[in-house]
């Protein structure tokens, strides 16, 4: 893949709170055509990075570049060609889902029969169809992943930044987003982050690895699989993140 | 500008929305109400004597609804946003900081102006009672209403601000209320500035005297510049403030 094809490209970002280093020299890019999984124990810095990649938050240092634009100085040109979703997938809860959509896509400069088409094709590609009348504060979890995954899809974005996208979604409806991120991964650079081996395994060409904010890993599951010789993606997975740093991953890029 | 006024929709229909506008419609009508039931008890003691405006804008029932009406519009504007986690979302949209300022700014001041409209019934309705409104002249109401929306606009700069800073709404609030009080407080208790002050900022904070001029038809440049100065001048820091937030997390 040449340059032009990285979509996302996390090069030696750290990112400091005041009590703590969220993430350490971490480097890694996503290409179209690429699904990724950010795996890692609580708190090892995904949603920061997702966070960071989505132009939320600002490196302390490095940079994130999407589609070419950096993150910090070029934030209106990412902000046209990411799609994010949130772990806990916060929407306005006063408004119809519909309505709620309409606006998203009405600030992302779309209007009239296009913006219609758009509202239509991802409703049903969320399986929202039913619910785009109802009020948002009365939906279900799984119902509030959906409105926030076709929030995301609305403006056909590049890039797809994805907090968990199916935590507390039953099998069913896990499928279905599951589903629509395969089909979306043919021709976008999505960056999810899940707890769920088995999805990373089932829809990712690659896994990137946290433990404690740093990069632990970033290889496909069968490399992983080869490289710690396991038989699952789980087991490579925990000894990736219960061995100590230096002896994790000698090849992972990471400054720290 | 499109963007805009699509960030100024969502924003006016959240109002409607929500309890807020109602509770802040209902609590100004209650307060105003007060305010004309002050004006109607001048009128029938002395019906030539005073200036009614000076009744309608300048007493504690008015200064009261000044003070509070604003930071039950704003307190949520941002607060609200952080608790929820929308305002992450939203900014995740290509918009630009002051595109979102200034759609909740003039949302809340679209609001304010609205609890207001009840109001301009106030002049028709003495004069249907059949009481001398001789001395209720139009211009020192307009005048009135000028300073009213004047001093308006500041208090909800000033909440929007506060709403910003704060983590949570009831703090968002209170904090709006207190900054709006040291604006009034002195010149409703008669209590002097501390000497030394530039003019300026005397006459800046002496809200209820820069109301009883407007009230008297008097529209004095230095308390026009002022407010809006003001306005401006907080709504420049909130962007800055969101803009840092971004470029520094």
């Amino acid at each position: 893949m040449d340059d032009a094809e990285r979509l996302i490209d996390v090069q030696q970002v750290t990112r400091r709170f005041p009590r703590c280093v969220a993430l350490a020299g971490v480097s890694f890019s996503v290409n179209r055509g690429e699904t990724v999984a950010l795996l890692g124990p609580n708190g090892s810095g995904k949603t920061t990075t997702l966070r960071i990649a989505a132009g939320g938050l600002a490196p302390s240092t490095g940079s994130v570049r999407i589609a070419g634009f950096d993150t910090l100085t070029q934030w209106m040109d990412v902000r046209r060609r990411i799609g994010y979703l949130p772990e806990q997938v916060p929407l306005y809860p006063e408004m119809r889902v519909v309505d709620y959509l309409r606006f998203r896509g009405k600030l992302h400069g779309l209007r009239g029969t296009r913006l219609a088409g758009r509202l239509r094709d991802c409703m049903d590609q969320c399986g929202l169809g039913d619910a785009s009348r109802r009020i948002i504060g009365t939906l279900s979890r799984g119902y509030r992943q959906r409105t926030g995954l076709a929030d995301c899809l609305l403006h056909r974005p590049d890039v797809l930044l994805l907090d968990e996208p199916t935590s507390g979604l039953d099998p069913g409806q896990s499928q279905s987003v599951r589903d629509v991120l395969r089909d979306l991964g043919r021709h976008c650079a999505i960056l999810f982050s899940t707890h769920i081996l088995t999805e990373a395994e089932d829809l990712c060409q690659r896994v990137v690895v946290l433990t404690a904010g740093r990069l632990a890993a970033a290889d496909s599951p069968e490399g992983l699989r080869e490289t710690y010789a396991t038989r699952t993606l789980e087991e490579a997975y925990l000894r990736l993140t219960t061995l100590p740093p230096l002896v994790r991953n000698p090849t992972a890029r990471s400054s720290e | 500008m499109k963007a805009f006024l699509t960030l100024l929709r969502r924003e006016i229909s959240a109002y409607f929305h929500t309890s807020m506008a109602y509770v802040a419609g209902i609590f100004f009508l209650l307060v105003t109400g007060m305010s004309f039931w002050v004006l109607i008890t001048q009128l029938a003691r002395d019906p030539a004597g005073g200036h009614l405006t000076g009744v309608l804008f300048g007493s504690d029932w008015f200064w009261l609804a000044m003070l509070l009406a604003p930071p039950l519009l704003t307190m949520r504007l941002f607060a609200g946003e952080n608790r929820q986690g929308t305002l992450e979302v939203l900014m995740s949209a290509p918009i630009t900081e002051t595109q979102v300022v200034l759609a909740k700014f003039f949302g809340a001041f679209f609001l304010f102006l609205l609890l207001w409209l009840p109001t301009v019934a106030y002049g028709p309705l003495l004069r249907g009672s059949g009481a001398d409104v001789s001395t209720l002249v139009w211009g020192p109401v307009a005048s009135g209403y000028l300073g009213a929306a004047l001093v308006g606009a500041c208090f909800i700069a000033l909440g929007l601000l506060c709403s910003l800073l704060a983590t949570h709404q009831i703090s968002a609030a209170m904090a709006s209320l207190a900054s709006a009080g040291i604006l009034v407080a002195p010149g409703l208790l008669g209590v002097q500035p501390p000497k030394g002050l530039p003019d300026g900022l005397v006459q800046f904070l002496s809200s209820p005297q820069n109301m009883q001029d407007f009230a008297a038809g008097v529209i004095d440049t230095r308390a026009v510049v002022g407010y809006l100065g003001a306005t401006l001048l907080l709504l420049f820091v909130a962007i800055r403030i969101l803009e840092a937030r971004r470029l520094r997390g």
